[in-house]
């Protein structure tokens, strides 16, 4: 049988990584991602006994998590699941919605600060136009970064993953890690 | 320019792209007996009003919703937004 290789979204053997001053950029080659959709005149179920977050929110999860994209529209998140088929499971746990994979449509990218939030909002203001102050734990936005369409998911004060469209993964790094240099 | 999104408050228009009038919702019954006059209408006539005017943007780089965004065409200035999806809802209320 051939012998294959996976690869990661920037094309390599390795997840990228990089330490910028208190910044550590890592891109997130393990999280599983699927989108669901309740249809109109429904109620929103409970997933993985988990509620699903109200707009523009993040709910956090050990295992898996969710945020907010649309009205009636979530991402699932599923850590360390990206092997897995996790749509599947994700539709086996709400049957009456709709649920698509996005595991590989996606690049995400965490990114640490070791000195408090501050590193991070400072990269935010170079990046994108949204009010920082606002994007607080606990909150996703999806928002214009160089022209390419991201999530934002503040998951902790000194952490926040981007996640943004897996063909523009090396434009996103580069735009990430150029903005992260500057701030030096 | 900043548009007030009904569900995520201010957003930069570069989040949005501009399709046009509101009335476009409008869309006629292609089933009835006037159906080409009233399309001929729909597609080619719009009004170019200077001043208050309903148009529709799309948040491209957000939340994907479409909003019927009030604008004046003379200052530029919004007037208030509101998803296209509860407009068309009401719509189809029973009277």
């Amino acid at each position: 049988m051939t012998d294959l290789a996976a690869i990661t979204a920037l094309g390599e053997s390795a997840p990228f990584r990089a330490e910028i001053g208190a910044l550590t950029l890592i891109e997130n080659s393990n999280l599983a991602l699927a989108s669901l959709s309740v249809p109109r005149g429904q109620n929103v179920p409970m997933i993985f006994e988990m509620t699903l977050p109200e707009v523009g929110q993040w709910q956090a999860g050990a295992d898996i998590s969710a945020f907010w994209t649309a009205p009636n529209q979530w991402i699932i998140e599923g850590h360390n699941r990206a092997n897995e088929d996790f749509a599947e499971l994700v539709k086996r746990a709400a049957p009456d919605c709709c649920v698509t994979e996005q595991t590989d449509g996606w690049v995400a990218f965490d990114i640490f600060s070791n000195d408090g939030s501050k590193p991070i909002a400072d990269l935010l203001e170079k990046l994108v136009n949204i009010d920082v102050n606002a994007l607080k734990t606990g909150t996703a936005v999806r928002t214009g970064l160089h022209h390419m369409s991201v999530y934002l998911i503040r998951r902790r004060d000194e952490q926040i993953t981007i996640v943004g469209m897996r063909s523009l993964a090396g434009a996103l790094c580069h735009a990430l890690e150029t903005a992260a240099m500057r701030l030096r | 320019m900043l548009i007030p999104h009904p569900l995520l408050g201010l957003r930069d228009a570069q989040e949005f792209t501009y399709l046009g009038d509101a009335s476009l919702l409008n869309r006629p019954d292609a089933a009835s007996g006037d159906a080409s006059n009233a399309f001929n209408d729909y597609v080619f006539l719009r009004d170019n009003p200077a001043g208050l005017h309903r148009e529709l943007w799309y948040h491209e780089q957000g939340d994907r919703s479409w909003l019927i965004v009030t604008r004046n065409t003379v200052t530029h200035e919004v007037l208030g937004a509101e998803l296209a999806r509860d407009y068309i809802l009401k719509a189809e209320l029973p009277a």
